[in-house]
């Protein structure tokens, strides 16, 4: 038992934290929005010098570019940029279709596009759910044909974050409609630049252009773009599911978020003033800094697991359970603890924090539904979990 | 970060659960709590046979010198097994004697402690109920060599078998003092049992002009109240493992309970509804444990983490007293009887949760430590 990083990983830690001092702007409070031109090219200019000092793909092997560094090295990595709410993340190339790749992919697809990756040259997007298949996503229907070298594909991906920004998109495509549905599934990757490819912003409640609806006409894809074998796409997609599923994000911008309440409630700045002698806040802020603990330690709890090759299934959904859930808590009442000023939208005269938080809540409201919602996840808990019968 | 157990705490939790399994069976725990003092004493020998109450005392007094952590794997599995025996009281008080007491009551107390000829037990909270040792009104006169103690402490648990109460007074109405005062068939000490529902011995203690040596004084002034300080930590964090054992025999037990009970054709455990109040008290007492494993550890280093002792208290207080009765809906009708045991965690839970600072308690330290 050991609850405390080693020196070396305290030492990553300090210059990832030196490396964001210097490219964060002196004001900058985050989250980062997707849909602003100026984010985006901080996200791209971050995510160079990430991928320069090899922090970007560090828990990849070196063949591949990176430094085989251990899970918790990546947590570490994680939680850094997400306390900060840095932008140049990319968790879909790095996290999620990269070691996809090395698992499933050609020695040719890997030359291809794992060095991109790890130079955040090419940002990947996940074309998984569809207008039809939420959690039930073995009903995807959006068909591949083989034609010649190439795949046909016609249909709709929905819910597709950086669709709008990204190069490639990697997507579960029918390409057996007559088989079982896990069974006549395909992973394939798409040229978002592809002739038919169509995407459609979706703007989110909290006002933010984040996901899309991307539409598939009769879009061309080489079939050398197949990963794994046909119809032997699910459990290639599983597994992106699997390096998907962790809530260490949302931990750390839980606790990002309960420092800042902390800080409002004690400055004398404050237009809530009457918030510093309340003693009703005191104990619920303490409450919340315990929930951010507990959600902080399951999530290093997966990455020591997953250090020891273990692939803990259940444990990664309780942190994203965990994690998901405490985070709209601080955020609930962090907007509470701001009384009238709590509704003011951000840029409004007048808005606390910038009306950071009221956005943030609202923003965050898919942190218990993406991924896995937090139903299917506490499924797993209890039938991988704890081996309760499924029928 | 190193969630595994090291080899010593892996044989501690094999050879606590083959004991505990044999030893602490509900057959037990509920002569215990109808007030068969018999059991609970034989139970104790058996305990300090193998050595539970030297664990954590220097090898200088007598102890085995192992850690915080290795306690806290230890009353973890004591928690699961719900077993009626002061070892948490033994602990954390010869924890702080030899933290904070002169050289020469070290050497008088410890070694019997660790051998079991001396069962100290914490009398710190008296008719208030509260934990704050500034709050402290048992009084006690000096003269000359002796104390002379006037005053009740409440909740003492295990005072009819202890021989030692470890307490906090006022000396001369100004200088608190911990002092670790001789109970067994003292004159002038009056013990008054209340019925309480963790099922183990509880009584107030009045001492009504006691005398005790002065050099049994532990601790004075500020160093007394940081001692109680750390006795209340260290103790919250040690009733935080064992709810954390305690979470997970209940976990354990539901599992059990819902995979076999079947109702429309089919176990209750498929449906959602149950699965998914298990998840949520599997998640609640792996948090629980986390959280008590890394406060433990606090105290195997330099000072320990005020925050992660109170973080695992408010967590294991209140989180562990929702799954019992998360456990009781499960369990339908049958968790409702006075013959199924599953009353006898949730009593346990419940009476734990006030013990060593209750959640608000820990709350309000950690607003401090917060820099609320």
């Amino acid at each position: 038992m050991r609850f405390d990083f080693t020196p070396e990983e305290k030492d990553f830690q300090r210059r990832l934290r030196s490396f964001l001092d210097d490219v964060l702007p002196a004001d900058w409070h985050g989250p980062p929005d997707e849909s602003s031109d100026d984010h985006w090219a901080l996200n791209q200019d971050i995510k160079k010098g990430l991928a320069e000092r090899g922090w970007l793909v560090m828990s990849w092997p070196k063949e591949y570019g990176g430094s085989d560094s251990s899970p918790m090295m990546n947590t570490i990595f994680a939680e850094e940029m997400a306390y900060r709410r840095a932008p140049g993340h990319d968790r879909f190339g790095t996290r999620m279709f990269g070691p996809t790749l090395m698992r499933f992919g050609t020695e040719e697809q890997r030359k291809k596009h794992l060095g991109s990756i790890a130079r955040g040259e090419i940002q990947w997007c996940q074309g998984y759910s569809e207008p039809n298949s939420g959690s039930d996503l073995a009903s995807l229907q959006t068909r591949a044909i083989e034609d010649g070298d190439d795949f046909v594909v016609t249909g709709a991906k929905i819910w597709t974050s950086l669709a709008h920004r990204a190069d490639m998109m990697f997507m579960l495509v029918r390409t057996d409609p007559e088989a079982a549905p896990h069974k006549g599934i395909s992973l394939i990757l798409v040229d978002m630049k592809s002739p038919g490819v169509e995407v459609l912003p979706i703007v989110n409640m909290a006002g933010v252009h984040s996901f899309n609806h991307v539409v598939f006409d009769n879009v061309r894809v080489p079939k050398s773009n197949l990963v794994g074998d046909l119809n032997d796409g699910w459990r290639a997609g599983m597994t992106v599911l699997n390096f998907e599923r962790s809530g260490i994000d949302y931990a750390a911008w839980a606790r990002a978020a309960l420092e800042e309440m902390v800080d409002y409630v004690n400055s004398d700045e404050s237009a809530v003033t009457s918030a510093k002698s309340d003693p009703t806040i005191r104990i619920k802020l303490a409450e919340l800094h315990m929930e951010v603990e507990a959600a902080r330690l399951m999530c290093y709890d997966v990455s020591y697991r997953q250090g020891k090759g273990e692939i803990p299934s259940s444990e990664a959904s309780m942190s994203k359970v965990t994690a998901s859930e405490v985070y709209l808590k601080v955020l609930d009442y962090g907007v509470e603890i701001l009384g009238m000023y709590g509704v003011l939208e951000p840029g409004s005269k007048q808005a606390e924090l910038q009306g950071r938080f009221f956005k943030m809540r609202l923003f965050y409201t898919s942190g218990p539904i993406l991924a896995g919602t937090n139903e299917i996840q506490k499924n797993i808990i209890a039938q991988r979990g704890l081996g309760l019968p499924r029928k | 970060m190193d969630f595994g157990l090291t080899e010593t705490q892996e044989l501690i939790r094999a050879s606590a659960r083959e004991f505990l399994e044999d030893r602490s069976k509900s057959d037990i725990v509920r002569a215990v709590a109808e007030g068969d003092n018999e059991a609970l004493s034989s139970l104790w020998k058996d305990i300090v046979d193998l050595g539970w109450p030297s664990l954590t005392i220097s090898e200088e007094h007598g102890g085995a010198g192992l850690s915080f952590s290795d306690l806290a794997v230890l009353l973890e599995e004591l928690g699961a097994s719900l077993a009626p025996t002061p070892l948490v009281e033994s602990s954390i008080s010869s924890w702080v004697i030899e933290r904070f007491g002169p050289n020469s009551l070290k050497s008088d107390l410890l070694p019997q402690i660790a051998n079991g000829g001396i069962l100290i037990t914490p009398a710190i909270v008296e008719q208030d109920a509260s934990w704050d040792p500034e709050s402290v009104k048992v009084a006690a006169t000096r003269s000359g060599s002796t104390l002379v103690i006037t005053g009740e402490k409440r909740f003492v648990a295990f005072a009819e078998q202890a021989t030692h109460a470890l307490t906090l007074v006022q000396i001369d109405n100004q200088e608190p003092a911990l002092v670790a005062i001789p109970i067994w068939k003292a004159d002038g000490v009056e013990q008054t049992p209340v019925a309480h529902a963790s099922g183990v011995p509880v009584s107030s203690l009045t001492f009504n002009e006691l005398e005790v040596p002065a050099g049994n004084i532990i601790a004075t002034g500020n160093e007394a109240i940081k001692a109680v300080e750390e006795l209340t930590a260290a103790g919250g964090v040690a009733r935080a493992a064992q709810l954390a054992g305690l979470g997970r025999a209940v976990v354990d037990a539901t599992v059990e309970y819902t995979v076999n009970r079947e109702q429309f054709g089919r176990p209750v455990g498929t449906f959602q509804a149950v699965q998914h109040h298990l998840a949520e008290m599997a998640i609640a007492a792996k948090q629980v444990n986390h959280l008590a494993h890394s406060a433990a550890w606090s105290f195997s280093q330099e000072g320990y983490s005020v925050v992660a002792a109170a973080q695992a208290k408010i967590a294991a207080s209140d989180k562990i007293a929702e799954l019992c009765w998360t456990a009781h809906q499960c369990h339908g009708a049958i968790g409702f009887t006075w013959e199924h045991d599953l009353h006898l965690y949730t009593r346990r839970a419940l009476a734990w949760k006030t013990d060593y600072g209750d959640s608000a308690f820990h709350k309000s330290k950690l607003a401090n430590a917060m820099g609320l």
